[in-house]
């Protein structure tokens, strides 16, 4: 198995990989970018209601100095978020939301779907006959790319996240280098989890799809319906995107956000972490034994 | 029995070739997809150090039999026992190098890296196996060069190459020399050779009849999924030796008169006093001439070549004899 895995990770190392890994860490820069020069016009130019822009009343004065003060606790709020020690927070979010399902998709469409593609699957059965070994290298080599690019997004985003801030023109956060590191490695831990999930539905959306696109498309559709379905009330909780939402406690998002999730969910599904973690557990037990099924069946390529 | 380990010692190779066992057995192999048949009640038994071909018209079942033997898909009905094991059994497999129709490699990787990724997908540590496998196949010079930029001759090659890691005792290998010029055609024929040396039993399908007629100890055929002939390339069929002769053309009534008791072959020309005549010995018509007065300008015994035996067995499946399957 070691070797069977080494071998699938020096065949992930492809472009497509690299692209996709890339364009999520760009993305996040982007958000963070976005973020902070968004927090900084915010803290420039509260929202005033018009009424008290031409009126100097006492009500109004109140209005006007409650909106400068939540303009500054933003702007803290985002500043402090880019925090080497915090913007772990907004990789692990991230990589768990949709920018984390959209490159899980294009890793095991490239990664495992393509093996059918380019014919190579044949090849690869010819040489480890065990299809449960196979499927599982597939996963472990998918998981440990999507694990590789969190890290690198977390590392990336700690260096220029504070650097990005000071220059859009934050104010400081006053808080010490690596204040809020506990709780981003927590939430990087739980996001691999989610990535381990995507990861599964990846491998088993390999063997349906046995294609490079579709495999990409049926991940990621898959996921997406599930993020429909969490919006229903009658059965939004028994979604598989509810269970990522509870297990990693995702919520309301300021001006830097911490996820591409929440959002997409309109009606609240209060799910506790653990069974958020029971239901993702259960989903990628599906995900397995459909995989299993499936790769037992005959291969043409 | 155990079985030994890609790359084993040879004492355990050893111990495989003591065994005398058939290498490849296949009893009333049957495979439908559907409503359709690809092979039907395929006997085959291949035994140790053989080099077998495996001959048919496209879309005859060769490769859904080759696909069966290592795994990939499975028989609707029937055994397959691949080095003693009834399958399907990955570990048996493993120790088969295989070959099907056109290789596939990771084109982003470079030769040198497919082998080692091959290896490593096989459970062993690789290195010298690598070097030792691009060396045989004469693609050490372009072993650090992207797999997209190979031609496909040296694609076959690596094809090649990846079969022969670990020195497996079984090859299995669909159209080895497809793709490959001349010379590459003879380097291959030799590895082969060289293969079938060393004890290596090698199965293998191919469209080119010249080659199988080199290479291979024996020959099965197969039509419509169906094995129709089975033996030595020089047996196979009824086609028979030919005599073909030639006599001075004031010769050729008396020369026709005395070689009619045999059949003659369409081509026979009386005018030209040149005959082809089915018969095993020239001996017997170069006697039969000479007792009838005729004294010929010459005699030459024409064996039959695959091809024509092969024409002969296929038959009206003949159209679509060429590579594939």
């Amino acid at each position: 198995m070691p070797w069977l895995l080494a071998a699938e990770l020096r065949k992930i190392v492809r472009p497509l990989v690299w692209g996709t890994a890339l364009a999520i860490v760009a993305f996040c820069l982007l958000i963070t970018w976005g973020a902070a020069h968004n927090a900084h016009a915010g803290l420039a130019s509260p929202r005033i209601p018009d009424v008290c822009a031409r009126a100097a009343t006492a009500q109004c004065r109140q209005v006007i100095a409650h909106s400068h003060a939540a303009a500054r606790a933003a702007a803290l709020a985002t500043s402090k978020l880019t925090q080497p020690g915090e913007v772990g927070q907004v990789a692990a979010g991230m990589l768990a939301s949709l920018p984390g399902l959209l490159l899980i998709s294009m890793i095991a469409g490239g990664h495992w779907g393509g093996e059918w593609g380019s014919r190579t699957i044949r090849q690869l059965l010819c040489r480890e006959g065990r299809r449960g070994r196979v499927l599982l290298a597939k996963w472990l080599s998918t998981w440990i790319a999507g694990v590789a690019t969190l890290a690198a997004c977390y590392l990336v985003l700690a260096v220029a996240a504070p650097l990005i801030a000071a220059s859009a023109g934050l104010p400081a956060a006053h808080s010490g280098l690596f204040a809020g590191l506990g709780s981003s490695v927590a939430d990087a831990g739980r996001a691999a989890v989610v990535l381990g999930l995507f990861a599964a539905v990846g491998t088993a959306a390999g063997t349906i799809g046995r294609g490079q696109l579709a495999t990409m498309a049926i991940t990621a559709g898959s996921m997406l319906l599930a993020l429909l379905v969490a919006g229903i009330a009658s059965i939004g909780r028994l979604s598989p995107a509810s269970f990522v939402q509870a297990w990693m406690g995702f919520g309301p998002v300021g001006y830097l956000p911490t996820n591409f999730w929440s959002r997409f969910i309109s009606s609240g599904q209060n799910l506790g972490q653990l069974a958020g973690l029971i239901g993702i557990a259960a989903t990628a037990a599906v995900a397995v034994g459909i995989a299993r099924w499936r790769f037992a069946a005959d291969v043409t390529a | 029995m155990p079985l030994p380990s890609r790359g084993g010692s040879p004492a355990n190779r050893c111990l495989l070739s003591l065994s005398g066992m058939n290498v490849i057995s296949c009893a009333r192999l049957t495979k439908r997809f559907g409503g359709t048949v690809a092979v039907s009640e395929l006997d085959l038994e291949v035994g140790r150090g053989q080099v077998y071909g495996f001959l048919g018209p496209n879309g005859a079942g060769k490769t859904t039999t080759i696909r069966m033997l290592l795994g990939l898909i499975g028989p609707t009905s029937g055994q397959i026992r691949l080095l003693g094991r009834p399958m399907p059994d990955p570990q048996a497999v493993r120790l088969t190098g295989s070959m099907i129709e056109e290789p596939a490699f990771y084109p982003w990787l470079t030769g040198s890296q497919n082998l080692q990724v091959s290896t490593w997908s096989g459970g062993a540590r690789g290195g010298r196996e690598v070097s030792r496998v691009l060396n045989a196949t004469g693609l050490s010079e372009v072993a650090d060069r992207k797999v997209r930029t190979y031609s496909q001759g040296m694609r076959q090659r690596l094809g090649l190459a990846v079969a022969m890691l670990g020195r497996p005792p079984l090859m299995i290998i669909d159209e080895p020399t497809n793709g490959l010029d001349p010379p590459g055609i003879r380097e291959i024929r030799g590895l082969l050779g060289e293969l079938a040396s060393d004890g290596t039993t090698v199965f293998m399908s191919s469209h080119l009849l010249a080659e199988v007629e080199q290479v291979c100890d024996r020959v099965a055929v197969i039509v419509r999924g169906r094995l129709v002939e089975e033996g030595p390339p020089a047996r196979l069929g009824t086609a028979r030796r030919r005599v073909r002769v030639r006599v001075a053309e004031t010769d050729a009534e008396s020369a026709f008169r005395l070689l009619s008791r045999w059949a003659l072959q369409a081509g026979s020309r009386t005018r030209d006093g040149e005959f082809v005549v089915e018969h095993d010995s020239g001996r017997d018509v170069n006697a039969a001439l000479a007792a009838g007065g005729v004294i010929a300008e010459s005699v030459t015994v024409e064996l039959p070549r695959l091809e024509d035996r092969f024409m002969e067995i296929v038959g009206e499946d003949a159209h679509a004899v060429a590579a594939g399957g």
